[in-house]
């Protein structure tokens, strides 16, 4: 061999070595025990560790180590399907019955909190609420996900570690919904109110503290059926409401992990640029931005009024002017890579308010023309959003759009307390609104936001085929033709335009790079477990 | 003496009961209660449920049967039951009484420290340069919004020295070095907001005593008499000062309220607010009577202090 | 044409009033600190009602090319988060300020005073009654009060005025209440009395008049803790709702949020707040020193 060529090989074997050092995955490395986390809280929990009564992140992100699912996402993969199930409390699942009967096969050994056995009894318990069959054992104050099991026949535990599930047809999607954080085993000896004052559960973590307003302190639970974790030894979830002072306490170290959702882009570059170690992950952060236009008033019963607005909103202006670009464009699923049933770019290409925003806007004020609306009889509307920052700046560039095809609005703000009162009962034109998807599935999404007569379905937006088409997609076993059917599902509700989506934005999630496996997904509300994490302190 | 307290600790009374009369109407005039936000944290709303819960909360009662009963609660020292957390209301409030209790206390004494001297100095060289200067900065402390005051002395810590003070609460028995560190600061914003008034009425009273003829006359004879009628100068001036701490007592919790929020500070004040938007009744209720009191007692205190340190009141009142 | 009892209020030998040029003149060369106050808040005044005169930019236009931008040629203070021009919503804000300040000021303060001058010239029973009422208002801190009530009305300008006047009744009602009893037992009041004059043409024909001083030197102080407390719920979410631009509004969220790279999210709306209640009470200051030297103490 020549003497370049030896250099050359030389050349590539050093870089090759380097690369490899410094590459190496969290993974490789040696998980150590001990230490504890300290964890960003945005606001105090909303109902204690009630999941089974609240939407909300607040609840979810802190109370999941306490808990464990009949399967979970897998938290070492960001983006979440049915290939990334592991099993949580159950050893092996399988469908029988072509998809009509799923059932676990549950682990053996594992003891709630306060060392009563686990059995299946605790699994029958928990859906047979949830689902508020005829003979349920205990019944939620609350129950926001009561249609999840709509389709649930029954609930059997033919042995204290075998559940099945029955179902009336097939759904493939159950799957995906026993996964989410949304979906933890509640103990059938405990009253479901005290979990909203106080946590048992399976967890790898056991609630130590929780002093209201102020902060959640968890520690080890040591007889975690999986041996060798949790790796740390607490975990402690502090509460800070001021945004400023959120963003400088992680700053300063006081944070180890900022919370899911809450990291917007220009924060993160700011963030960077006074801690360059700082681990930063864009992901998905399964909030849409949506306009919601009620179906069944004036002036949006008409539909080319409601395409007119669709038309008007330049999706990309809004995610560059609202986001500082934290977000993508997509339809009511997730487009890739942050999900797997979204439309693709090119198909939403066809869609209102994705062209050229000149051309956009210029079919707006077409499409307003043909309705009878011109600048000399402009359309004035109220348009409603919740008394929140990030609510308003949406709603006040989406004003500022409509104002440019001759679509007068005025703001009007909703405290908290009215704003789902008001939506479910349709006491408004238009608004500015914001849904988080508990899980990237079909069935999770589009049947709350979409189906006829759905309580969150705020447009009241009922079309008959596409509810059909919902059904079909739900019983749809092979994975092609039910992308295809979603896809065609998404392409219509864009087209009738009762809740134009605006964008998915996008999570700069911050952690400490000491902060080892907390590996964000496209989805918040899914990799709170808190089971793989350690820190390297 | 004893008949003019038991007066006043009356008419406190009644004060107090028109207050709870005037909270009670005015939360539940709020739209929107704890069940609606129940429900907003779930995303939905039933109606069906929203009755059910209502009935669980004592809350479908008629007006005046939870007005007595809360009034009945008060009286037996029951505080309630917290419609967010399910808990009995004191024991979530206990915790934070000490840390508010604590800010309080220390913005008062920075308030006396940064007031009385600038008043003194003021009042002795008044009109100079020297006086419109510390005017101006007394008048500046008055001027400027608590929760700015706050923001800008992190970011400056920040921007300068590169250093956040604690940003999460560090309690004095784990380390009382970063626990006093955590609180110098917003009580040092406090406490130069409260100073201004305090500088103002030592200043103008000083004035006033040393305006007297005898004390003009014995300070025209000499050193020695100066001494002396300096310190009767000031203790005289002193009094309406006293008056003013008592008044300033009451101002002070509302620049508390967001300064909490800005240091993160767990105390009263901070909690008061997230109880009102979540609507927590009993919070809010027993929250605002406990503030109503505090400062009904202040002013009671100051009052019989005032008493006891001028005679002529005492007499004449 | 008969002699009226007000011709007789006045003490004789009284000096013919001077002109108010003279007067002003007067006050800018005794009291520098008070006219400075005073000119700061004409100049208030000035651009809150010529605001989109003064304006650069559309105080609620976005543009997203230029968020977070420094104080340039373009945009004197700077740009926010979404790109809107400071210096405008600073000017825009003004409007809202005074607005929300005199109003809620003068309201608070015209209701007080019509109690405070009432309670304290019939005194008695009603006076007693009267004062402990107002004492419940008073008993809580002015923030505490004007942030329930603001959660009660709801976010809007016309309630956030209503929330930050109740406060401010006691308040005047007190002041007007001593000055008027003072004035009560004055001798040319005895004499109009004396002389048949109703009680109502008393009230407000010779005792409002001498209330005056006091009341303006009221309306000052509370102006700058009613822009304060303004300032306040806008940044806590309760005070003016959008678009309207708020000073406080703009100092929440997103402003400490991004502070570091922008700090001038955070220092211009604060100054603005700042030296408006500055100036207020600059002036307040002034004038009770000039109009009322009894109260120089208090």
């Amino acid at each position: 061999m020549s003497r370049l060529r030896i250099s050359r090989s030389l050349i590539v074997l050093g870089v090759t070595l380097s690369a490899l050092a410094f590459a190496g995955p969290a993974q490789s490395q040696t998980p150590k025990s001990g230490g504890t986390l300290n964890i960003m809280l945005r606001e105090d929990l909303a109902q204690g560790f009630a999941i089974h009564e609240s939407s909300t992140i607040s609840t979810v992100f802190p109370s999941s180590p306490c808990f464990n699912n009949l399967v979970y996402f897998d938290p070492f993969k960001p983006v979440e399907s049915t290939d990334t199930l592991i099993g949580d409390l159950a050893e092996k699942w399988s469908w029988q019955d072509n998809y009509r009967n799923l059932v676990f096969f549950l682990r053996k050994n594992v003891k709630w909190h306060d060392g009563k056995p686990f059995t299946s009894k605790d699994v029958k318990f928990t859906f047979d609420m949830l689902r508020e069959g005829p003979d349920a054992p205990a019944k939620l104050r609350i129950n926001p996900r009561k249609d999840w099991y709509a389709n649930v026949e029954a609930v059997e535990a033919p042995d204290p570690y075998t559940v099945a599930f029955r179902l009336k047809r097939p759904q493939p999607s159950l799957l995906s919904l026993l996964a989410t954080g949304y979906t933890p085993i509640y103990a059938a000896h405990i009253p479901p109110a005290n979990y909203r004052t106080t946590c048992v559960g399976t967890g790898p973590y056991k609630v130590k503290e929780w002093r209201k307003g102020e902060y959640l302190d968890y520690v080890k639970n040591p007889d975690y059926f999986v041996k060798g974790r949790p790796y740390l030894d607490a975990l402690h979830y502090v509460v800070i409401v001021e945004r400023g002072t959120r963003t400088a306490a992680l700053q300063a170290g006081q944070l180890d992990a900022a919370f899911p959702g809450e990291t917007t882009k220009a924060a993160a570059e700011q963030l960077k640029k006074a801690v360059p170690q700082l681990v930063i992950t864009p992901v998905g952060a399964s909030v849409t931005d949506n306009i919601i236009l009620n179906t069944k008033k004036p002036p949006f019963d008409n539909l080319k009024v409601r395409l007119a607005v669709s038309y008007a909103i330049d999706r990309r202006g809004l995610i560059q002017a609202v986001h500082q670009g934290a977000g993508v464009p997509g339809a009511a699923m997730a487009p890739r890579p942050y999900g797997v049933w979204g439309m693709a770019e090119k198909d939403l290409l066809t869609l209102p308010g994705y062209g050229k925003p000149a051309e956009m806007k210029d079919k707006a004020r077409k499409l307003l023309a043909e309705a009878g609306i011109t600048p000399q009889h402009p359309l004035r509307v109220e348009m409603v959003t919740r008394a929140i920052a990030v609510y308003v700046d949406m709603a006040s560039f989406v004003i500022n759009e409509l104002k440019q095809v001759g679509i007068e609005a005025t703001l009007k703000q909703i405290e908290t307390a009215q704003w789902h009162a008001m939506a479910t009962r349709g006491e408004y034109q238009i608004g500015a609104n914001l849904t988080g998807l508990g899980v990237d599935d079909p069935d999770a999404n589009l049947y709350e936001n979409f189906a006829c007569g759905s309580p969150r379905n705020y447009s009241a937006y009922c079309d008959e085929h596409v509810t059909k088409l919902i059904d079909q997609q739900s019983q749809e076993l092979d994975p092609k033709k039910r992308l295809a059917l979603v896809i065609a599902i998404q392409k219509k509700i864009e087209e009738d335009a009762a809740r134009p989506l605006l964008d998915h934005r996008i999570d700069y999630f911050t952690v400490w790079p000491h902060v080892k496996n907390l590996i964000p997904h496209h989805n918040i509300f899914n990799f709170a477990r808190m089971q793989e994490v350690w820190s390297d302190k | 003496m004893k008949t003019y307290v038991v007066q006043r600790l009356l008419i406190a009374l009644l004060t107090l009961l028109g207050m709870s009369m005037v909270i009670f109407v005015l939360l539940r005039l709020a739209p929107g209660d704890i069940v609606d936000i129940l429900f907003s944290t779930a995303g939905y709303v039933s109606p069906s449920e929203k009755q059910a819960i209502m009935k669980e909360l004592g809350m479908d009662r008629p007006y005046w049967v939870q007005y007595l009963d809360w009034l009945h609660q008060i009286v037996t020292g029951d505080l309630g039951k917290s419609y967010r957390y399910d808990q009995p209301a004191w024991q979530i409030i206990r915790p934070l009484v000490p840390v508010t209790l604590e800010l309080a206390a220390l913005s008062m004494i920075f308030a006396v420290l940064i007031g009385v001297p600038t008043g003194v100095v003021s009042a002795v060289r008044q009109d100079t340069t020297l006086d419109y200067a510390l005017r101006v900065f007394s008048l500046a402390g008055l001027s400027m919004p608590a929760f700015w005051l706050g923001m800008v002395i992190i970011l400056s810590l920040v921007s300068w020295f590169a250093w956040i003070p604690p940003l999460t609460y560090v309690s004095p028995m784990k380390d009382w070095k970063l626990h006093a560190i955590q609180f110098l600061l917003p009580a040092l914003a406090v406490g130069y907001r409260s100073s201004a008034l305090i500088m103002r009425i030592t200043r103008s009273s000083l004035l006033e005593v040393m305006r007297e003829d005898y004390i003009r006359t014995a300070w025209a004879k000499g050193q020695t008499g100066r001494i002396v009628i300096w310190r009767h100068a000031l203790k005289n001036a002193l009094l309406p000062v006293v008056t003013v701490i008592g008044i300033e007592f009451a101002f002070l919790i509302g620049g508390l309220v967001v300064t909490e929020t800005v240091f993160n500070l767990p105390g009263v004040a901070r909690f008061l607010v997230q109880a009102i938007l979540w609507r927590d009744y009993p919070v809010v209720q027993n929250l605002v009577m406990f503030i109503a009191i505090v400062v009904i007692l202040s002013n009671l205190l100051v009052d019989m202090l005032y008493g006891v340190l001028d005679p002529r009141v005492r007499y004449g009142g | 044409m008969a002699v009226r009892p007000a011709a007789i209020a006045v003490p004789a030998g009284a000096r013919p009033r001077p002109g108010t040029g003279t007067v002003i003149a007067r006050f800018v060369r005794k009291k520098p600190l008070g006219a400075a106050g005073g000119a700061l808040m004409l100049v208030m005044l000035v651009t809150a009602v010529f605001a989109e005169l003064l304006q650069t930019h559309d105080p609620i236009a976005t543009d997203a090319a230029y968020t977070l931008g420094p104080p340039s040629l373009e945009h004197l203070l700077g740009t926010d988060h979404l790109g809107r021009d400071i210096y405008s919503r600073i000017v825009h804000g003004a409007r809202i300020s005074l607005v929300v300040g005199v109003a809620s000021t003068l309201m608070g303060s015209v209701l007080g005073g019509i109690i405070g001058l009432l309670s304290g010239y019939v005194g008695g029973k009603t006076d007693l009654v009267t004062q402990r009422i107002l004492d419940i208002l008073q008993g809580l801190p002015l923030l505490v009060l004007a942030l329930v009530m603001s959660a009660a009305l709801g976010p809007s300008v016309q309630n956030v005025v209503i929330a930050i006047s109740i406060p401010i009744i006691p308040r005047a009602a007190r002041v007007i209440r001593s000055s008027v009893l003072s004035i009560r037992e004055m001798q040319y009041i005895e004499a109009a009395r004396a002389l048949g004059a109703r009680h109502p043409r008393i009230a407000f024909r010779h005792i409002l008049p001498n209330t005056i001083g006091p009341f303006i030197v009221l309306c000052t102080a509370q102006l700058g803790s009613a822009i304060l407390v303004e300032a306040t719920l806008s940044y806590l979410g309760l005070g003016v709702p959008e678009p309207y631009p708020s000073w406080g509004r703009m100092l929440s969220v997103s402003a400490a949020e991004y502070a570091q790279k922008a700090p001038h999210l955070v220092l211009f709306p604060g100054i603005a707040i700042s030296l408006a209640v500055f100036a207020s009470n600059l002036l307040g200051d002034a004038l009770r020193d000039t109009l009322d030297p009894r109260l120089r103490g208090s």
